[in-house]
């Protein structure tokens, strides 16, 4: 009995100073707690006051009124703002359905068991180690009409001139420049989920398929497609969240333009909060945005917690 | 239903050969049980059959028919593995309607409705249909895996140590059940354990295998009373037959004759040479001796109720033992 008890590990506080073993818990979390209201919780709560006033960060001195809900009605009866919204939207829709259908294409090849998958795996990982700022650059260089690599193999493929189109300055071809960037940067990432989920699949239950007699197209229907979904919307949700907020690819390329064809909502708000000035307007629009990507969020974490349940 | 033929067929994975050279039928209707120790190649065998392995030598042929290039689909077989190998993400109901919903099949929803709710039925699961397959309990599980073989009309059945990772009592009891349903189906089953008493209870022919080879075939009834080795008589029968080197008893072995079997059975307790009691075991229905007899351990069963008491010495003698060669083939 004795020897149990001893064993059992005292309050370490006690021989220290006193403290119980909650304060030193306490101790321990206060600084992560400090920095999560210092840098997260308090931007955020300012923000919300600063939306719904007149504020301008360039001038400091200046008296700054309450202007009620004036910001928020101006952001959403704004057409150019919502013509932002759609070039967003359809960057989103655009990424993810091509990320979405080419990572798993190509996560269910490298899963096929042949030699050197290994390989090809870190291989088409590679441009996503890359920093966004550097794959921008070099896909400046491969838009370049007269020297452009990718404009040379469009032409080759295709027989028109490289030099008579321009992926990143003419309108309707600038959002398909980015869509094409994000995807091959960040298709791999999809891939990767996408590996995993199929990893998890045993082999016994496409033997027991085979058995019953299904054929390779049913088994990828009701096996592989219901079994990997999980997996499929949580890279879904991760691009979706991260293109939503999507900015520092475009600045390299296009950098909104021509005209504001490629000004997806959050380079439009850097405009607004740090070359106009407009602090309380863009703490607006940062608090619309932020409602928007979190309400889609949360209707999408629960579909997809149904899909899990499943 | 249909017959299955296995003519010298081998099977070797890398450098292990796994199956090497087994030739045996299954007739029509029959319940054939593969005995045989973990590695004796029972599984590979079952996998030969139903096509989710190619053999490097030999042929199998289902009625008639070399099936050796047909995929598993194309031999319609069942099976039933030792995993549970539901489809997780699928209910108890569509679990066992998958291998209808086949489309060489083309049957008719409502005939997989009453088909399902059938071999629910027969397993003791129709309440469990609307479950989700991961929300059962272990036996549940396997019940649903073997009703996923039931509700189709295949050439044979095959199963790969179905019930091992049930309890002792749900064994039991699906072994009784398996059989019953065997027998009223007239079904053809191909049936792989390592437990003697599933084999010895459910099996028409039993096949025994060591290391690859088939190294019996027959009645479980003339495997227990004729192994050809010691290694099949060890096999079978419990507690296991004993081995002693021949002469013990005086008795006169055929020529070549070195060792000699006696099962409980064999050996008669009242008179003959002594032997020493070292323990006693009451088992309730039965007794058991563990005997020292001339430098050997020896285990007997007599009557539940004799009081034979620890230390003391009686007499036996062997009666019709069997007699083995010193490589341990049997001889008569």
């Amino acid at each position: 009995m004795e020897r149990v008890a001893s064993a059992t590990p005292s309050p370490i506080a006690h021989s220290v100073r006193g403290l119980s073993d909650r304060a030193i818990a306490w101790v321990f979390v206060a600084p992560t707690i400090f920095l999560l209201l210092a840098i997260n919780i308090f931007p955020l709560i300012w923000t919300i006051q600063l939306s719904f006033t007149n504020y301008k960060a360039n001038r400091i001195g200046r008296e700054v009124k309450n202007v009620g809900l004036r910001n928020y009605e101006r952001i959403l009866t704004d057409t150019d703002i919502w013509l932002n919204m759609q070039a967003t939207a359809h960057f989103l829709f655009w990424t993810i359905a091509l990320q979405v259908l080419i990572g798993f294409a190509l996560a269910w090849l490298i899963n096929k068991k042949f030699k050197g998958n290994d390989l090809w795996t870190t291989i088409i990982v590679l441009p996503m180690m890359l920093s966004p700022a550097v794959v921008g650059n070099f896909w400046k260089f491969l838009y370049q009409p007269q020297i452009g690599l990718f404009n040379y193999i469009i032409s080759f493929f295709t027989g028109v001139e490289p030099s008579s189109f321009q992926m990143l300055g003419q309108v309707n071809l600038a959002p398909w420049s980015i869509v094409i960037v994000d995807t091959w940067m960040w298709t791999p990432f999809v891939m990767l989920i996408c590996l995993a989920g199929l990893r998890s699949i045993p082999d016994y239950i496409y033997e027991a398929a085979e058995i019953d007699r299904a054929s390779k197209w049913r088994q990828f229907w009701t096996i592989t497609v219901p079994m990997v979904m999980p997996f499929l919307m949580l890279a879904v949700l991760f691009r979706g969240i991260e293109n939503f907020k999507m900015f520092d690819l475009v600045v390299q390329l296009t950098g909104g333009g021509p005209g504001s064809t490629t000004e997806l909502t959050s380079i439009n708000l850097k405009r607004e909060a740090f070359e106009k000035w407009r602090t309380g307007y863009a703490s607006a629009y940062a608090i619309i945005l932020f409602v928007t990507v979190f309400g889609l969020a949360s209707i999408y974490v629960k579909a997809l917690n149904k899909v899990k349940e499943r | 239903m249909a017959e299955v033929q296995l003519k010298n067929v081998s099977k070797s994975f890398a450098d292990t050969s796994a199956i090497t050279d087994m030739t045996f039928g299954i007739d029509d209707g029959e319940f054939v049980v593969l005995l045989g120790p973990t590695g004796a190649g029972k599984t590979t065998t079952l996998r030969l059959i139903a096509g989710l392995e190619n053999c490097d030598a030999g042929s199998i042929e289902i009625d008639g028919t070399v099936v050796n290039h047909y995929t598993p689909a194309q031999r319609n077989v069942a099976m039933v593995f030792q995993q549970y190998s539901l489809y997780p993400h699928l209910s108890v109901r569509d679990n066992l309607a998958f291998p209808l919903r086949s489309p060489i099949l083309k049957t008719p929803e409502d005939e997989i409705t009453r088909k399902v709710n059938e071999v629910a039925e027969i397993l003791h699961i129709p309440n469990k249909l609307d479950n989700k397959a991961t929300e059962l309990s272990g036996g549940e599980m396997q019940r649903v895996s073997i009703g996923r073989a039931l509700v189709r009309d295949p050439a044979i059945f095959l199963m790969d140590e179905p019930l091992s990772s049930l309890d002792a009592k749900l064994r039991a009891d699906l072994r009784v059940e398996l059989k019953r349903l065997q027998a009223e189906m007239k079904k053809t089953l191909l049936y792989v354990t390592h437990d003697q008493i599933e084999a010895m209870t459910m099996a028409s022919q039993i096949g025994v295998l060591d290391e690859g080879r088939l190294v019996q075939f027959g009645t479980p009834r003339d495997i227990y009373q004729n192994p050809n080795s010691t290694y099949v008589a060890a096999r079978l029968g419990q507690p296991r037959i004993n081995l002693l080197p021949s002469g013990l008893f005086g008795e006169n072995g055929p020529q070549g004759a070195s060792q000699i079997g006696l099962r409980p059975e064999n050996i008669e307790v009242g008179k003959g040479r002594d032997a020493h009691i070292l323990r006693v075991e009451h088992l309730g229905d039965q007794t058991r001796l563990h005997l020292k007899f001339v430098e050997h351990d020896l285990v007997t069963l007599i009557d539940a109720h004799s009081d034979y008491q620890e230390g003391e010495t009686i007499q036996i003698s062997a009666v019709d033992p069997l007699f083995f060669d010193a490589a341990g083939s049997r001889i008569s």
